[in-house]
C-alpha cells in the first residue's frame, strides 16, 4: 500500500511517486491533488493501479492522475497514458468497457424565469423521448449493415439522418468521427448489441441534466460557448451501451495471448496490450474507433430527441427554444495526438480513462470558435450538485498530456451507498433543493447519491489551481433524468 | 453463508462491485462465481421452474482463469441479450482448460442491474485448505 511518505511533493497540487518506488516502474506517476483529495484516495488502491500502469511499454513522459480519481480495475479511474506511436501500445483495459462514455452540454436562450413553470413538463417530456433504464433499447431498430454505418461514421451518420447539424459535428472532438473505424473488427456479438440502442441512455451514472447557468466566471469564453448566466442548459451522459462494453470484452481476451507473444510482463491482466503496430494492435485501434463512434452518434441521437422534447414543450410558450451544443467530450478513449514531449514534437497514443481532453489555444483540432480560448471541458458533478464548464489551457498541454477531470469521482462503495442512503429519501431531499429527479430505479438512485461522491467544487478547485483547466462557468442542477 | 462449501461474498469496491467466490472443487466455484453474478444483476421476476429450456455449453480457453470469464461472459451476454436466466444442471471442468455442462433456462422479465464486464483485475484462482477460492470484479 502507497503511504503518503512515498510521494514526494511537486506543488500544493502536483505529488510525483518516482520510478524508484517499484522495480517495474518504466516513469514516474503525477497526482494532481490537493493534500485532502490525495488523503481521500490514499483509503483505495487508485495509487497503487497508478503504479501498475507504469509498467506498460513506450510510455512517455509520466502516468498522469486526476484529482477525481478512484478505485478501477486495471487503469485507476482518471487516469492518463501516453504511449509512443505506433511501437508503444495500446491497452483496451486503460479506455475501459463503456468506450468513449462520454458528456455534452448544450446552450440555451431559455431564462430560468421564461422556463422554469416548465420544468416539470419538460422532464417527464425528456424521460418519455429519450429512452432510458436498465437493458432499454432505443427508439431504432438496425440491421447490422446500418449498425456498421453507425459505426464508421458516428455523428455523420446523424447528420445524414437529420440527427445532427454541421455545427453539431464541428462541435464535437474528432467531428463525432474518429478515423480507421474498421467495422470488420467487431464480432458478431458485438455487432447484433448494437442493433438497437443508438439514442438510448442506459442506466448506472448515466444521466440528462437540465441546468441553470448560475455562475459566469470567464465573460469572453462563455460568450463563445453560447452560456449566459441565469439561462437554461442541458447536459447528456452516456457511451457505446452494449457494442462498446463487448468490443472491450473481446480485446481483453483476445490480447492476453497477444501479451506473451511480444514478451511483455504486466503486474495485472487487465492490463492486457499490444504495440499499436501489431496485427493484434491494429485490430484493437480500429474495433475502438468504431465503438467511439457509436458513442458520438448515441448522444447526437439523444440531443435530437431532446430538442425534439424542448419543442413540443416550449414553442409558441417561450421565445427561442433551441438548444445549440456547445461542446462534446469524450472521457474513456484512446487518442492519437502530437505532444511536446522533452521539447520535441511527437506522436502518441493518449489513454483517458475517465479524464477528459482539455486542449489549450492554439490546437488546431478545435473549431475556429473555441481557437482563442480553449476546449471546452465539461465536469458534471454528482446528482444535486454543481457541474462546471472549464477551458483548456496551454498548461494542460504541456503538463497533462492536454487533458483535465472528469467528474466529482466516487468515494464511497455502492453497497455503503445503499446502505446508508434510502432512494426515497434522497429523492425528497433533492426535491426540496428545488431539484426535480425522474428516475428508472429507487435503489440505482441511492448508489449515486452525492454522499457517494467526492465534492467537484474541490475537484475543480485542485485542476484550476494547479492550471491544468480555468474556469468558465458553474452550472446547478434543476431536472435530472437517471435512468 | 461463509461455512458452505461453495458461495459468495460481495465485497467493498469504490465504484465497481467485487465478489469473492470459493468451492470444493473447480465445478463448485465456477457454479458459485456464477450465482455471485446473477445475485449482483439483481434478477427478481422470472417464470418459475427451470426446466424450458435445457442448453449444452462447452468452452475451452488457456487457463482457469481465462476459463472462468468466458463462463461468466457467456451466462451475462445470454442474461442482457435474451432475457435468459441459466440454473447449472451439471458442469464439469477438466484439467485442459474446458468445461462441459448442461444448463437449464428460464425466461426473465427484467433485472436491475447493468453488469458492463466481468474484468481479470487481479483475478487469480487460489488453492485453499477447503478447496479454491477467487475475486472478480465486475465493471458496471
Amino acid at each position: 500500500m502507497i503511504s503518503f511518505t512515498d510521494l514526494k511533493k511537486i506543488s500544493d497540487y502536483e505529488w510525483e511517486i518516482p520510478v524508484s518506488y517499484r522495480a517495474d516502474m518504466r516513469v514516474p506517476v503525477r497526482i494532481f491533488a490537493s493534500e485532502s483529495l490525495l488523503k481521500d484516495v490514499a483509503r483505495d488502491k487508485s495509487l497503487e493501479q497508478a503504479v501498475n500502469v507504469c509498467s506498460l511499454p513506450g510510455l512517455v513522459d509520466s502516468v498522469k492522475v486526476m484529482p477525481d480519481m478512484h478505485q478501477g480495475y486495471g487503469f485507476p479511474i482518471g487516469g492518463v497514458a501516453a504511449t509512443r506511436f505506433p511501437e508503444g501500445v495500446i491497452s483496451p483495459g486503460g479506455i475501459g468497457y463503456d468506450i468513449n462514455c462520454g458528456v455534452r452540454l448544450l446552450s440555451s436562450r431559455i431564462t430560468y424565469q421564461e422556463g422554469k413553470k416548465y420544468l416539470d413538463e419538460l422532464a417527464t417530456t425528456l424521460n418519455k423521448f429519450c429512452p432510458s433504464g436498465v437493458g432499454t433499447g432505443g427508439h431504432h431498430h438496425f440491421s447490422p449493415r446500418e449498425v456498421e454505418d453507425v459505426c464508421r461514421k458516428g455523428s455523420r451518420w446523424a447528420r445524414e439522418k437529420g440527427f445532427a447539424t454541421e455545427q453539431d459535428l464541428r462541435r464535437t472532438e474528432d467531428g463525432g468521427q474518429l478515423p480507421g473505424a474498421d467495422p470488420r473488427f467487431l464480432s458478431p456479438r458485438a455487432l447484433k448489441r448494437g442493433r438497437n440502442q443508438v439514442g438510448s441512455l442506459g442506466a448506472g451514472n448515466h444521466f440528462i441534466e437540465i441546468d441553470l447557468v448560475s455562475k459566469v466566471f470567464d465573460e469572453k469564453a462563455a460568450r463563445a460557448m453560447g452560456l449566459n448566466e441565469g439561462d437554461l442548459a442541458l447536459q447528456i451522459h452516456c457511451g457505446s451501451r452494449g457494442l462498446g462494453h463487448q468490443v472491450c470484452s473481446d480485446y481483453v481476451k483476445s490480447l492476453q495471448s497477444a501479451v506473451a507473444k511480444y514478451g511483455i510482463e504486466l503486474p495485472d491482466r487487465e492490463l492486457v496490450c499490444a504495440p499499436m503496430d501489431s496485427p493484434e494492435g491494429e485490430a484493437y485501434l480500429a474495433a475502438m474507433a468504431c465503438a467511439a463512434n457509436y458513442a458520438f452518434a448515441n448522444r447526437q441521437v439523444l440531443s435530437h430527441y431532446a430538442r425534439e422534447a424542448f419543442e413540443s414543450v416550449l414553442a409558441g410558450r417561450v421565445k427561442d427554444w433551441h438548444l445549440h451544443l456547445v461542446y462534446d467530450v469524450a472521457h474513456n478513449i484512446g487518442k492519437i495526438e502530437t505532444h511536446q514531449i522533452d521539447g520535441k514534437s511527437m506522436e502518441v497514443c493518449v489513454h483517458r480513462k475517465g479524464a477528459t481532453r482539455a486542449f489549450g489555444p492554439g490546437r488546431e483540432e478545435l473549431p475556429a470558435e473555441y481557437k482563442t480560448i480553449g476546449q471546452p471541458v465539461l465536469v458534471p458533478g454528482s446528482m444535486g450538485t454543481s457541474s462546471w464548464v472549464l477551458r483548456g489551457t496551454s498548461e494542460a498541454m504541456a503538463r497533462s498530456f492536454g487533458s483535465s477531470c472528469h467528474g466529482a469521482g466516487r468515494v464511497m462503495s455502492r453497497s455503503q451507498a445503499k446502505k446508508t442512503i434510502r432512494g426515497e429519501d434522497l429523492l425528497k431531499q433533492l426535491k426540496r433543493d428545488g431539484i426535480k429527479v425522474q428516475v428508472s430505479s429507487m435503489s440505482g438512485l441511492a448508489e449515486e447519491a452525492p454522499a457517494a461522491y467526492k465534492d467537484v467544487d474541490a475537484v475543480v478547485e485542485t485542476v484550476t489551481s494547479a492550471g491544468i483547466a480555468a474556469k468558465v462557468a458553474q452550472l446547478k442542477p434543476l431536472v435530472v433524468i437517471k435512468g | 453463508m461463509k461455512n458452505k462449501l461453495a458461495g459468495f461474498e460481495e465485497l467493498s469496491h469504490t465504484a465497481d462491485l467485487e465478489i469473492r467466490a470459493w468451492g470444493e472443487d473447480l465445478s463448485s466455484l465456477f457454479s458459485a462465481a456464477a450465482d455471485g453474478m446473477i445475485h449482483l444483476s439483481g434478477i427478481e421476476d422470472y417464470e418459475e421452474g427451470f426446466s424450458a429450456v435445457t442448453e449444452s455449453i462447452s468452452l475451452d480457453a488457456m487457463d482457469y482463469e481465462g476459463l472462468l470469464i468466458l463462463f461468466l461472459e457467456e451466462l451475462l451476454y445470454r442474461l442482457t441479450e435474451d432475457y435468459m436466466l441459466f440454473s447449472i444442471d451439471s458442469l464439469s471442468v477438466s484439467s485442459e482448460f474446458s468445461l462441459k455442462g448442461k444448463l437449464k433456462g428460464t425466461q426473465i422479465r427484467s433485472y436491475q442491474r447493468d453488469i458492463k464486464a466481468v474484468t481479470y483485475h487481479r483475478l487469480n484462482i487460489r488453492e485453499t485448505e477447503q478447496g479454491y477460492e477467487v475475486n472478480i470484479v465486475f465493471d458496471i
